[in-house]
């Protein structure tokens, strides 16, 4: 009888664990078909997710790329931009040092008498003339021929320190005109560096 | 005008900005003057007026530290002007048009009066191409147009400048793919509102085709008169001379109205509304007018100015006789901005009037303009339903309100939103702006045509 029990209890027990076994079966190959449609899945999304990466560090190059392109060539023109300016500086800083022996062509008689002929205009009647010592003889005959031709009155006034040219005010000092080379040259100096620069064929 | 370089010495006076010289002869209205201190440091001015021996002269550069005595003025015989070339762009200018990036003066191809040439209007070409910024809410519904000038109304802390320099970077024209050549007046603003300009051109690669001046706070404030001028004579040569397309960034137009306004109270005018002067309309509009087109001349001026709104008050005089003279307005929004929505476009409020020339078949696309007034109503109507539910809930709500609800709501989130470094191309924009009117029931499209809403209508069957 106990044979027969025994028996009966294998038999229920190896049903027990086919039937435990096939479950677990069903349950790993559930499993593995969720864990592989998940991978598919998470492939997919990771897959976009890298390619949004890519395309963002790809466009984030791209601008670092322009970006360093585009620096380097307005570093490159600014260094251009100092050179030329250099190289005008240069050339006007000659032509300045060269005006002194200019003082011998009779044009700058000519100039220096429109210069004071100009600040009288603007001055008026009386005036008091300045000019730098080399001019000063010269500034004295044109100053008297003009007062004998216009009537004027015109003093002649302490030595400045400039290049050529002279200065004018009116004897209560309320205008001024400033007529020296030097000035004119400041004022004309944007042109002047303008016209320098296409010699550079800037 | 007088003979060039004669200086006066007896200034009888100095009131606020202006400097009275007395024994003037002839002196010229507008013209320049050379202010020299007694220590030698120079500073410029303009004729205000002249007559009776005496010259009123605006010093740009303001009075402070001058003397009535060793004060001279000099009067340079011509009316101000910015030397203009090429080589301008690139360059870092003061708001006189001074170089303050460590370069030396640019060599001028020529010498161009500030106050500019008006444009012909018999030459005037319409403004008719389509710019596209990369922004939705403009291309979408407020597109620019080569040649407009179209402001931005803000308010104080909104990111009117942060907008500009987004639409500064990303503006190009579809087709072409033209870039523009920006020149960016910075008028009275922060110095790190400046700088944030100035990066994001660099960064962006854009400064190579730049031009800026910069007026910042701590500058004299009447130096801001001549700072947008200064801007657009540059902009009409690189414009007009060289053919470039230019867009002209100003901000803050409301500084300017105020150095104008203690101009004008220093020189005892008769003040108009809030004490500007009366001429504040024609003023501006020498400002404004310079936008535009030439026939047969490629180049063109498009014209961004930006003011903020005292107070946020869109009825302040300064926003609105803008409005009298441009051509619409991008109105930002302080309720947007509060619920952090970047660019806070307050698209009721805001117009492009010049839209429907730059938009459409052949322009953009055939359903642009339809699209465009779509979600103006969609919108409009979703804001009063917004209204109606704060007083009878959403309960209250019909099925179809609730739908206007959610479409206010999409519209601001998927279509107005977007990132400061976001540049949508305008398929995407008008893709978006289907998205959400996708969120509305079909039979409440109707502006849109029957063939525009089969091709496009996400929600159909």
């Amino acid at each position: 009888m106990a044979h027969v029990n025994d028996n009966v209890l294998e038999s229920i027990v190896n049903k027990v664990v086919s039937q435990v076994e096939s479950d677990l079966i069903a349950q790993i190959e559930s499993s593995y078909a969720q864990s592989l449609e998940r991978l598919m899945a998470s492939k997919a999304s990771l897959e976009s997710e890298y390619s949004k990466i890519v395309e963002s560090a790809s466009k984030q190059a791209e601008n670092l790329k322009r970006q360093m392109v585009e620096s380097s060539r307005l570093a490159v023109r600014n260094k251009q931009l100092l050179l030329i300016e250099e190289a005008v500086n240069n050339v006007l800083k000659d032509a300045i040092s060269r005006i002194d022996g200019v003082r011998a062509d009779e044009r700058y008689e000519t100039m220096m008498r429109r210069l004071i002929e100009s600040a009288l205009d603007a001055i008026g009647t009386d005036a008091v003339i300045e000019c730098n010592d080399k001019d000063r003889d010269m500034v004295d005959r044109i100053a008297l021929e003009l007062q004998h031709k216009y009537n004027f009155s015109i003093e002649i006034g302490d030595s400045i320190d400039c290049l050529g040219g002279i200065r004018a005010r009116s004897k209560d000092g309320s205008i001024i005109l400033d007529n020296t080379l030097d000035s004119r040259i400041e004022r004309l100096k944007p042109i002047l560096k303008k016209d320098i620069a296409r010699l550079f064929m800037v | 005008m007088v003979e060039v370089g004669v200086e006066y010495t007896r200034v009888s006076e100095i009131r606020g900005p202006l400097l009275i010289v007395e024994g003037v002869s002839r002196a010229s209205f507008d013209e320049l003057v050379e202010i020299e201190t007694i220590d030698g440091i120079k500073r410029l001015g303009k004729v205000l007026e002249v007559g009776q021996g005496k010259a009123v002269i605006q010093v740009f550069e303001g009075t402070t530290g001058l003397s009535v005595k060793g004060t001279r003025a000099r009067f340079l015989g011509k009316t101000m002007e910015v030397p203009v070339s090429q080589e301008l762009l690139g360059r870092i200018f003061d708001g006189l048009g001074r170089p303050i990036d460590g370069l030396p003066e640019p060599i001028a191809e020529e010498f161009r009066d500030v106050n500019g040439a008006p444009i012909n209007p018999e030459r005037r070409e319409y403004p008719r191409d389509f710019i596209q910024t990369g922004v939705s809410v403009i291309d979408g519904m407020l597109t620019l147009v080569r040649g407009q000038k179209l402001p931005i109304f803000s308010g104080s802390g909104m990111p009117h400048n942060i907008l500009a320099a987004q639409i500064a970077r990303q503006a190009t024209v579809v087709g072409s793919g033209e870039e523009f050549a920006v020149v960016f007046a910075a008028i009275g603003v922060q110095y790190s509102e400046a700088q944030y300009f100035k990066r994001s051109l660099e960064e962006s690669g854009a400064l190579r085709r730049s031009t800026l001046f910069l007026n910042l706070a701590d500058d004299p404030a009447i130096e801001r008169i001549i700072t947008p001028r200064v801007a657009l004579t540059v902009a009409e040569y690189l414009a007009f001379d060289l053919n470039m397309h230019v867009l002209v960034i100003l901000t803050d137009m409301t500084n300017y109205a105020e150095a104008l306004r203690e101009i004008s109270a220093a020189r005892e005018e008769v003040p108009g509304r809030k004490g500007y002067p009366g001429y504040l309309y024609t003023d501006l509009a020498t400002i404004y007018e310079r936008a535009g087109r030439i026939k047969n001349v490629k180049g063109s001026i498009t014209q961004m100015p930006i003011l903020s709104m005292p107070a946020d008050d869109i009825t302040h005089p300064i926003p609105d006789l803008t409005g009298y003279i441009t051509e619409g307005q991008i109105v930002l929004s302080r309720d947007l901005f509060r619920r952090d929505i970047y660019p806070p476009v307050g698209v009721l409020m805001s117009l492009s009037r010049l839209m429907k020339d730059g938009v459409g078949e052949g322009k953009t696309r055939a359903d642009h303009m339809e699209v465009s007034n779509q979600l103006y109503d969609a919108y409009a109507r979703a804001q009063e339903v917004r209204a109606l539910s704060e007083i009878v809930g959403k309960a209250g709500l019909t099925g179809v309100d609730l739908k206007y609800l959610d479409f206010g709501d999409a519209f601001e989130q998927h279509f107005l939103k977007q990132a400061v470094d976001e540049n949508r191309t305008l398929e995407e924009t008008l893709r978006r702006a289907w998205d959400v009117l996708s969120t509305l029931p079909e039979g409440e499209l109707t502006k849109i045509k029957e063939v525009h809403i089969k091709k496009y209508y996400k929600a159909r069957g």
